[in-house]
């Protein structure tokens, strides 16, 4: 979808929808309105939605941030404890690599 | 149209049918496989993992023949093409080599030739003190007795079965194979003057990754989990299991399970299993084949005497699988018997004999050991026995403990009565204990040179002789232990002809169907096999007994298999086999029925029924599954010269693009008719 041809209040539209569908456990919603959106919000010169995107851009970069942490540190501490955690570490697990601890 | 269609389509599919074929054959001429290895694998126990394990797409590394110690500062140290994939000569496979390849990052595998030439004075790879927490002896029994703090009894173990390690060890048993993998070597590998060889080298690659992994409760735990939750369950380990053996002079009711009344019994047992470093591979001539061997002449020694004079007692007869794992045979017989789930339980048994290695005898002396603990005056009563022959049987030091034996795990539950009968006082004789060397040739079995293999067949080597007057001490023994009378010893004698069988060949033909080539290994195993359920050893024993203790029947094959159809037949008493019969020159010979109280039990340590994977009390060790396991050797080019081919050929196929028109203008002619 090109952008280029929306009118104004249509990209606040999407860029709502993209901002509060990402409160659902989907922070990649949130990464596509930080991309899509950032030169309309940053770029563009000023038109009158345009403040209100850029503050949906700049929450939606701040919750994929969050995300990004969370998920990072978790990953991290998995990975390196899962073998030390025996039972739970098993429990824990979709695929359990099979001939390692 | 249709048919140019048609034409360009068979021209497609042929040009492809073509390089399938020739895809298959590029992949010939590069890698050649090795077909007769031997693995080793990993097992479990409640704490660890013993064995090998290679990466998922195997390992590969660099071939290098392990002579000299030079070679073996170029592997470890100074060679500049790691990792290396060792061929290591027999005299190098000892534990302070293995251990310093186990340390070392820079070898990728291990590839062990096996053979004689080299082989070290002695070389066992099991432990020093072997079953030493499954025994009797324990911090409650005998405290000062166990964990062999009065006898080693292997003092030559150097624990390499029980290490762990993180690259695959394979066996060459195939002297061919070896040369080839040798001229590969001497090809491309090897050192001009000191400096390095050039690429490309000899390289070789070993696949055998195991699924097992940490111990036994994990991985149960993990099959457990994707038996449940998956969709596609990967099973990780398998238990150890199999089947013991077992007959009796009198046929005992096998219906009938728990207290048998007015049964009176004295075991006489061996074990049936050994095992070796590698898969599978366990000749265990000195360990187990001595004692069944012995143990198979003395029942055929004492069937017409227990026909004609029959003893007061019964006389139960044993071979119990799975022992070198922490006795998972007997300890599961004893366990049966413990919840009345066999045919006698501990309130019948009178007292046991015990059959340890016997083979290596020095001189004339047979030892009998028993448990200082629960000893208890003349048990057995041997003297007797061994009136009239060519050994003398002697006690070890009053206040020595039992070898490893099947009767430790008797004692853990009741005080029998019971000796051990043993070639060796203190420490094993058997200087190849659980080893792949342990073999015809440690038995001294040797021939005459100029016999052939039918004569070799019938001829009383040495070893025979000497297993056959053990046989006679321990049938005299028992017949007197079950109570029978003393005049009619001297009837009891056990046939040296035995280690082959020669009267009995005729069953024996549908026998070695299930040895196959080369001779039979001991290993325990997984249970299903190729050849049906039950490991092929445990079979030939099962039916070789059948043969010495049956008789014959004339039942039709119908209802050989269905013997409660016939009215003089009793199913709960024995068992029928449909056997061919004795091959004579002209035919194989008519099969018949013949009918034998042998049975099989089954041989899982109970641990696995209870589900206590952590058991400190049975045997818990379970095999790991894997996918694949092969090996093989192909010449290795490196990295670079791959990324220069593909370089090449994007640019040949960027230069091809980009001048199009011109290579292919010619095909093209514009029709340049206006109207």
């Amino acid at each position: 979808m090109n952008l280029e041809r929306i009118p104004n209040e249509e990209k606040l539209g999407l860029s709502r929808r993209y901002y509060l569908g990402g409160f659902a456990f989907l922070p990649f919603l949130w990464l596509v309105n930080v991309l899509w959106f950032f030169r309309e919000a940053f770029l563009k010169p000023t038109y009158t939605e345009q403040p209100q995107i850029k503050s949906y851009v700049k929450k939606s970069a701040l919750g994929l941030i969050v995300w990004v942490a969370v998920l990072t540190t978790w990953i991290t501490i998995f990975q390196h404890f899962r073998a030390q955690w025996g039972e739970v570490g098993d429990y824990l697990s979709f695929t359990i690599p099979l001939g390692t601890a | 149209m249709g048919f140019k269609l048609y034409d360009s389509m068979s021209r497609v599919m042929c040009v492809s049918a073509a390089a399938g074929v020739l895809s298959s054959s590029v992949e010939q001429k590069i890698y050649v496989e090795l077909n007769e290895t031997v693995p080793c694998v990993r097992l479990l126990n409640a704490t660890h993992q013993i064995g090998c394990q290679s990466s998922i797409s195997g390992d590969t590394g660099v071939l290098h023949v392990l002579e000299t110690e030079s070679d073996l500062d170029w592997i470890l140290s100074s060679g500049p093409h790691p990792p290396y994939m060792v061929i290591m000569e027999t005299a190098f496979f000892n534990r302070s080599v293995m251990m310093r390849m186990k340390n070392s990052s820079r070898v990728a595998g291990v590839a062990v030739i096996v053979s004689k030439t080299g082989l070290a004075d002695n070389f066992s790879p099991h432990t020093t003190c072997p079953n030493q927490n499954t025994g009797v002896y324990s911090a409650s029994y005998g405290s000062d007795l166990a964990n062999c703090n009065v006898t080693m009894w292997n003092p030559l173990g150097n624990g390499l079965s029980y290490e762990d390690f993180a690259f695959p060890v394979f066996a060459l048993k195939d002297e061919n194979q070896t040369q080839v993998i040798r001229k590969c070597y001497q090809d491309h590998n090897l050192r001009v003057n000191g400096s390095a060889p050039q690429y490309p080298l000899c390289a070789m690659q070993l696949f055998s990754h195991m699924h097992a992994a940490t111990d036994t409760v994990t991985c149960m735990r993990r099959t457990d989990l994707q038996n449940r939750f998956s969709i596609n369950p990967e099973v990780l380990c398998d238990p150890l299991s199999d089947f013991n053996v077992w007959t009796s002079t009198r046929p005992l009711n096998n219906s009938a399970k728990g207290h048998a009344a007015n049964e009176s019994v004295v075991i006489a047992a061996t074990r049936l299993d050994g095992r070796s470093f590698f898969w599978e591979q366990a000749p265990s001539a000195e360990g187990t084949v001595s004692g069944i061997v012995t143990l198979l002449a003395t029942i055929q020694a004492l069937s017409p005497v227990t026909q004609e004079a029959p003893p007061p007692r019964n006389i139960f007869f044993s071979f119990f699988q799975g022992e070198a794992f922490d006795y998972i045979g007997s300890s599961k017989m004893v366990y049966d018997m413990e919840r009345n789930d066999f045919v006698i339980d501990l309130n019948n048994v009178h007292s046991m004999l015990e059959i340890g290695q016997v083979g290596l005898r020095r001189g004339r002396s047979l030892w009998m050991h028993s448990d200082p603990v629960s000893r208890q005056n003349k048990s057995v009563d041997t003297e007797s026995a061994a009136a009239g022959l060519n050994l003398t049987v002697d006690q070890p030091s009053v206040s020595q403990p039992l070898p490893p034996s099947s009767f430790q795990r008797f004692l853990r539950v009741r005080g029998i009565p019971g000796l051990v009968l043993a070639d060796h006082n203190t420490s094993f004789n058997n200087r190849y204990y659980e080893s792949l060397y342990d073999d015809a040739e440690n038995l001294n079995v040797t021939y005459p040179p100029d016999l052939s293999p039918d004569e070799q067949l019938v001829y009383e080597t040495d070893a025979a002789k000497s297993l056959a007057e053990v046989a006679t001490l321990v049938a005299r023994s028992l017949y007197i232990q079950a109570g029978g009378e003393k005049k009619n010893l001297n009837n009891i004698t056990a046939d040296p002809k035995i280690w082959f069988l020669h009267q009995h060949v005729s069953d024996c033909v549908r026998l070695l169907w299930f040895l196959g080539s080369g001779p039979p290994q001991f290993y325990i195993g997984l249970g299903p096999r190729i050849h049906g359920p039950v490991h092929s050893v445990t079979r030939f024993v099962q039916y070789i007994l059948a043969n010495l203790t049956g008789t014959v029947t004339n039942l039709t094959e119908s209802q050989c298999q269905n013997p409660s159809e016939v009215n003089t037949e009793n199913k709960d008493l024995f068992s029928y086999f449909w056997v061919s019969g004795p091959a004579s020159v002209n035919n194989t010979g008519e099969p018949f029925c013949r009918s034998a109280s042998v049975r099989l039990s089954k041989a899982v340590s109970p641990a696995f029924e209870l589900l206590e994977y952590g058991s400190p009390n049975y045997s818990i060790i379970p095999q790991s599954r894997w996918k694949s396991i092969r090996a093989r050797i192909f010449p290795m080019l490196t990295l670079g010269v791959g990324v220069a081919v593909l370089l090449l050929s994007l640019l040949v196929t960027y230069f091809i693009s980009s001048k199009a028109e011109l290579l292919f203008s010619s095909a093209r002619e514009t029709p340049a008719t206006t109207y």
